[in-house]
């Protein structure tokens, strides 16, 4: 069958074009970045650029970007370069743009004063002009002159200085102040983001390509942010806690290694303030927490999908399992102080703090374990009861040890996630603000048998206890402040403590992981 | 002796329940019994056995509603209000805005912080939701495999920095940077809080929406490559749309964590319980159902400290009815996938 | 299929030349002329020293042929010897796979497809494809139809279609329909074309398959094992529909049915194991007089 037409196979070369438009679309990230640093005051909007102030000079850039995504346009729709624009730009980018559109001319409104009526007349007038601008043109002009638009209305206020560093707009009754530090990167940020779309559109040449380039940028964008979000945090806590935490670090002595902030308390004895009791309540909180729920847990999940028949247990189970999955850990200290409080001793103690970690812990492994299990292979269970061996010996020897891998895993990310709760051990446990050495749990020495009931006691389970996350809150809500030398230091290198310490978990949690996958896809 | 074994565990139960001081005896029997019955009847007891820990998670969630909801009893008969002549207990905690444990009048509403929690869980959620989907597409379908191997953790190690770690930062940082951006009276907003928060539940979205969409058969996207659609189209016209039950499944998830979240609330909060005057002004903080209760637990007493139970109430409903909506939707999703297979 | 001539046959073959290995086996060497194939009309496709690597695993080695227009190729041989692989390297459907690794030229209208600047959404405007077992979308049965010219931005609808007053539903339906006669499948689902695909039987969802394929308005339509997921009354409807389709659209079918190859195709290649072209003919001589001892041995059921 002979076509009449036929598109080309190879893209008709627009090099130059698309060159410009990669271009635009690097400019566009550079605003963005700088946008970003202004507004995290890393730069300040008046420091003075070849002789301009940075907003005026990131004025002419963002109008510069305007006009050339409006050429982009043009050069399209006017035929000078073939691109394969669609007759429409879409629903989703005019919904996009009448957002803005409406939020802009909002907030212009507002600032001139008139009421919310106005506001939204205005903004209802703007909104639909930018409708009918993005969805009723050709796509290469309704992707590329509302985005201009919007640009080279941002450069014209920030290069005029209507919106620069002396701006002072009050907010009306609603007690606060946007200043031009924060509104001009607001601006830019807006306005490259927009051209940004819009060039990447262009350099993929309009059409199905074009809108699949522009929001792999978007998406690339987002996802690197939240990475550097990520890092960012980590980054900043590693470096304003480490003083604290190695202050008088030293090597030799009488062990190889001198590491006063983990190996003392906080009592007036100590020379160097330590973490040392928080330390060691959490490695029994976690000791504790991890007895109770791992054998409950795998046990349960055994049941489950060993022994159980899909039925309305089975279903209520899993509900319930779902449901205490999801409970905010809050509840989980309200339930350990009404319930186990009572039952160990009417006060705050390890062990009540123990067993409400260990309830939300129970979740986590039974889920991770019933995953593990359900995931060996029916050929396991098959083979060993043809070979005449009984459900329970099959499940001990082939069952367990497959599914071990996956349990692991599960409970060191388990651990990980506890480790790091305050609100269930606020509620049970309590605690110093700042113990001293001798407040630390003495857990194994404290076993004590006795003829008459209870039988079994142990005081060092039944006292209040610090943790980590715990002292790092009370610290925070004693206001940064005690009998220390340098409150600031000590808490930000108990932030850093109780993140590595969290972090180590999730790290060979992921890598125990990872190294069990790929053994099994071998 | 599967049930002197079961027997005695159960005792051992209700001993402790009760406080009693006798617990010790039936613990003891249980574990010589099972000890014991190891060595016979060792696959009927492991049956027991397991049987029994799977009752324990049935039983967490039973107690935990039991002694919430009993905790909580003193404070709504406290806040009873009379409608049309019947006594409706605890509606007087969702009529009038004043809560005040101290000065007369003594109330107990919930409101302010109702709407706290509001504020932060729908702030929260405007940063999860389409930053999580766009994360968990990107995973799922545009990485190539090395950046997901390097993306995928990043994300769950986001998940794994404790919340008040989140809050300590808070505090320090970036309320003090919002009180100077935007001349505030103290640094606590609404705004920042759910940022934050929102950061912290966006792990959550991601990782459940992720699992939904690689979890919509190759073969489709496959068809609908052949036909000379794009990486794009084919994401949002077929993947998307097939896994949207999961992915929506994935922002109740989200939203759930957001409003359980407490520590960063605590801290970064002002603490004072009053509704924001205008009622969306992010720019000023007050309370959060959480952090009502992180705050007020150490010093509360009486009717004060039931009110408080009274907001876990809230609070455990909500989210339950939330998981509840996400495990319906999910089943629904893997009742229809499962009529392509 | 006869095997009445195989004696004969194998008496008059002068140019078959057992080759011995090292190992004092005798193994047929594969001639050049056994895979050049004179077409009747134009070349379609032209395959060059197509090679394939998944790894270590050398899947396709060193294939050439020229696929004439207008007509059935099929492709046939035992489990493994590449002959999908090959087909979907005719649409780049390869490239999804990222151990693959691709060297050759394969020309369409006489343009190498592998060249740099290729666009792929072109390619596979051009080149269709049928899977092995139906894959229809989730939508509707109309939907489906006309997926392809949607994305492609052919035809207008949708919400900001109907609102902006652009929407071209007639232009849809008659898509729609014609693609759907021609696929063989109108009669049964003009009354519900708004039903979810998903509820057609599996005969029939290959059909909106193929007529989602034709939708595209292809030239080349690549099938692969496209009845093997059916039962043979939809098997039969399926290859009354490749015959059809040959008048107009140059059709290449993978197939692991002989007799299928045999009833349906007008030239059939042959590929036996390890990703080898062995022989490349008009059908009847491939399944009555074939050139090569290893192809007879197939065909008449002695392995593969």
């Amino acid at each position: 069958m002979s076509r009449a037409t036929q598109t080309a196979l190879v893209r008709d070369d627009r090099t130059l074009y698309e060159a410009v438009a990669g271009l635009a679309v690097g400019c566009s990230g550079v605003a963005f970045l700088t946008g970003l640093a202004a507004l995290l005051d890393l730069l300040s909007i008046d420091d003075l650029v070849a002789g301009l102030e940075l907003s005026v000079v990131l004025g002419v850039v963002v109008l510069g970007l305007g006009v050339s995504v409006v050429g982009f346009g043009l050069t399209s729709r006017l035929g000078y370069v073939e691109t394969e624009a669609q007759p429409s730009a879409g629903l989703v980018a005019s919904a996009a743009f009448t957002g803005i559109w409406v939020a802009i001319g909002m907030a212009i409104s507002g600032v001139a004063g008139l009421p919310t009526a106005g506001q939204l007349g205005i903004g209802a007038i703007l909104g639909a002009a930018a409708f009918a601008t993005t969805a009723l043109p050709r796509e290469d002009i309704g992707s590329t002159l509302p985005a201009g638009v919007v640009a080279g209305f941002c450069g014209l206020a920030l290069v005029s200085g209507v919106v620069g560093p002396g701006l002072e707009q009050g907010l009306a009754g609603y007690n606060a102040t946007l200043f031009g530090d924060t509104v001009v990167p607001a601006v830019v940020l807006l306005a490259s983001l927009v051209t940004g779309w819009s060039a990447a559109n262009a350099y993929g040449g309009f059409g199905a390509r074009g809108r699949n380039i522009a929001a792999y940028v978007l998406i690339y964008l987002v996802v690197g942010s939240i990475l550097a979000v990520l890092v960012g945090l980590v980054a900043f806590v590693t470096a304003k806690g480490l003083p604290g935490l190695f202050n008088g670090f030293g090597v030799g002595g009488a062990g190889l290694l001198r590491w006063p902030f983990l190996t003392n308390g906080a009592g007036l004895l100590a020379d160097t303030a330590g973490v040392f009791p928080a330390l060691l309540g959490t490695v029994w909180l976690v000791i504790g927490a991890v007895l109770f729920a791992v054998p409950t847990g795998v046990g349960a999940a055994v049941f489950l999908s060993e022994y159980a028949e899909e039925g309305r247990f089975t279903g209520a189970v899993e509900v319930a399992t779902n449901g205490l999955w999801s409970t905010p850990s809050i509840v989980f200290g309200l339930f350990g102080a009404a319930f186990l409080i009572p039952r160990f001793g009417n006060q705050k103690s390890l062990i009540a703090g123990m067993l409400t970690l260990g309830f939300m812990l129970l979740p986590l492994v039974l889920i991770t374990s019933r995953e593990a299990i359900l995931a060996v292979p029916d050929e396991y269970r098959d083979a060993s009861a043809a070979l005449g061996v009984s459900k329970w010996q099959t499940i001990r020897s082939v069952v367990l040890p497959a599914a071990i891998p996956g349990v692991t895993t599960g409970v060191i990310l388990g651990v990980g996630r506890i480790a790091g709760e305050t609100a269930p051990i606020l509620l049970t446990m309590g605690g110093g603000v700042l113990p001293a050495k001798s407040a630390a749990p003495n857990v194994l020495g404290g076993f004590q048998l006795s003829a008459s009931p209870p039988f079994v006691s142990n005081p060092a389970l039944l006292e209040a206890t610090s943790a980590l996350p715990y002292q790092l809150y009370a610290l925070i809500t004693a206001g940064l402040s005690g009998n220390i030398q340098n409150p600031q230091e000590y808490a930000w290198g108990l932030a850093l403590t109780l993140l590595l310490v969290v972090l180590v978990f999730y790290a060979i949690g992921i890598t125990t992981r990872y190294y069990f996958r790929r053994k099994l896809h071998q | 002796m599967v049930l002197v074994s079961m027997g005695s565990l159960l005792a051992a139960f209700v001993g402790f329940l009760l406080a009693s001081p006798w617990t010790a005896i039936p613990l003891a029997g249980f574990l010589v019994a099972t000890g014991y019955g190891w060595v016979r009847h060792q696959a009927l007891l492991a049956r027991a056995v397991t049987f029994a820990m799977t009752t324990v998670t049935l039983l967490t969630l039973g107690l935990i509603v039991v002694f919430i909801f009993a905790e909580s009893i003193p404070a709504f008969r406290y806040e009873t209000v009379t409608v049309f002549g019947v006594s409706v207990p605890g509606l007087g905690m969702f009529v009038q805005p004043r809560w005040d444990a101290v000065s007369e009048p003594v109330r107990y509403s919930l409101l302010p912080m109702i709407h706290g929690t509001v504020m932060v869980t729908t702030i929260a959620t405007l940063v999860a939701a389409p930053l999580g989907v766009a994360a968990a597409l990107f995973i799922a379908e545009i990485a190539p495999p090395r950046v997901r191997e390097l993306v995928k953790p990043g994300i769950e190690i986001l998940a794994g920095i404790p919340s008040i770690v989140y809050g300590f930062i808070g505090f320090t940082v970036i309320n003090p940077w919002a009180s100077d951006a935007f001349a505030l009276n103290g640094g606590s907003t609404y705004l920042f809080v759910g940022m934050v928060v929102g950061l912290m539940a966006l792990p959550t979205v991601v990782s459940v929406a992720e699992d939904a969409l690689t979890s919509v058969p190759d073969v489709m996207k496959n068809g609908s490559l052949a036909l000379g659609a794009t990486d794009w189209q084919s994401m949002t016209s077929i993947t998307l749309p097939a896994a949207f039950s999961g992915v929506s499944a994935a922002v109740l998830l989200g939203v759930g964590r957001a409003i359980g979240e407490t520590m960063a609330a605590t801290v970064m909060l002002a603490g004072v319980p009053r509704i924001s005057e205008p009622l969306v002004n992010v720019f000023y903080g007050y309370e959060t159902l959480t952090s009502l209760i992180a705050r007020g637990y150490g010093s509360a007493n009486g009717v004060h400290e039931s009110a408080l139970f009274a907001a876990g109430v809230v609070l455990f409903i909500t989210v339950l009815c939330l998981s509840l909506g996400s495990q319906y939707i999910e089943a629904r999703m893997r009742h229809r996938l499962g009529g392509v297979e | 299929m006869s095997q009445t001539d195989t004696t004969e046959t194998r008496a008059n073959r002068t140019d078959s030349q057992p080759v011995s290995t090292t190992a004092g086996e005798t193994v047929e060497e594969t001639r050049t002329e056994w895979t050049t194939y004179e077409a009747a009309g134009e070349t379609k496709l032209a395959v060059d020293a197509l090679d394939v690597h998944y790894g270590a695993d050398h899947a396709l080695k060193g294939v050439s042929m020229d696929i004439p227009e207008e007509s059935v190729t099929a492709l046939i041989g035992p489990s493994g010897c590449g002959k999908s692989t090959f087909l979907r390297c005719l649409n780049r459907m390869n490239d999804r796979i990222r151990a693959a690794d691709v060297d050759g030229r394969v020309e369409l209208d006489g343009e190498n497809i592998y060249q740099d600047g290729i666009d792929l959404v072109e390619l596979r405007k051009r080149i269709g494809m049928v899977f092995q077992s139906p894959n229809p979308f989730p939508k509707s049965i109309r939907e489906n139809v006309s997926y392809g010219p949607r994305k492609h931005g052919d035809i207008q609808t949708g919400l900001l279609a109907r609102l902006t007053g652009r929407e071209e539903s007639d232009r849809e339906e008659t898509l729609v329909e014609r693609s759907l006669e021609r696929a063989a499948l109108w009669d049964e689902v003009s009354d519900r074309l708004d039903d979810n695909a998903l509820g057609l039987s599996g005969g029939q969802q290959q059909r909106l398959c193929i007529a989602r394929c034709l939708a595209v308005d292809p030239e080349v339509i690549l099938m692969d094992e496209p009845a093997s997921a059916l039962d043979p009354i939809a098997t039969s409807k399926i290859e009354d529909l490749i015959e059809d389709l040959a008048e107009d659209y140059t059709v290449v079918v993978v197939t692991h049915s002989m007799q299928q190859a045999a009833r349906v195709s007008d030239q059939t290649a042959v590929f036996l194991t390890g990703g080898e072209l062995v022989e490349y003919d008009d059908t009847e001589k491939i399944f009555e007089n074939p050139e090569s001892q290893r192809v007879e041995d197939y065909i008449s059921g002695k392995f593969g």
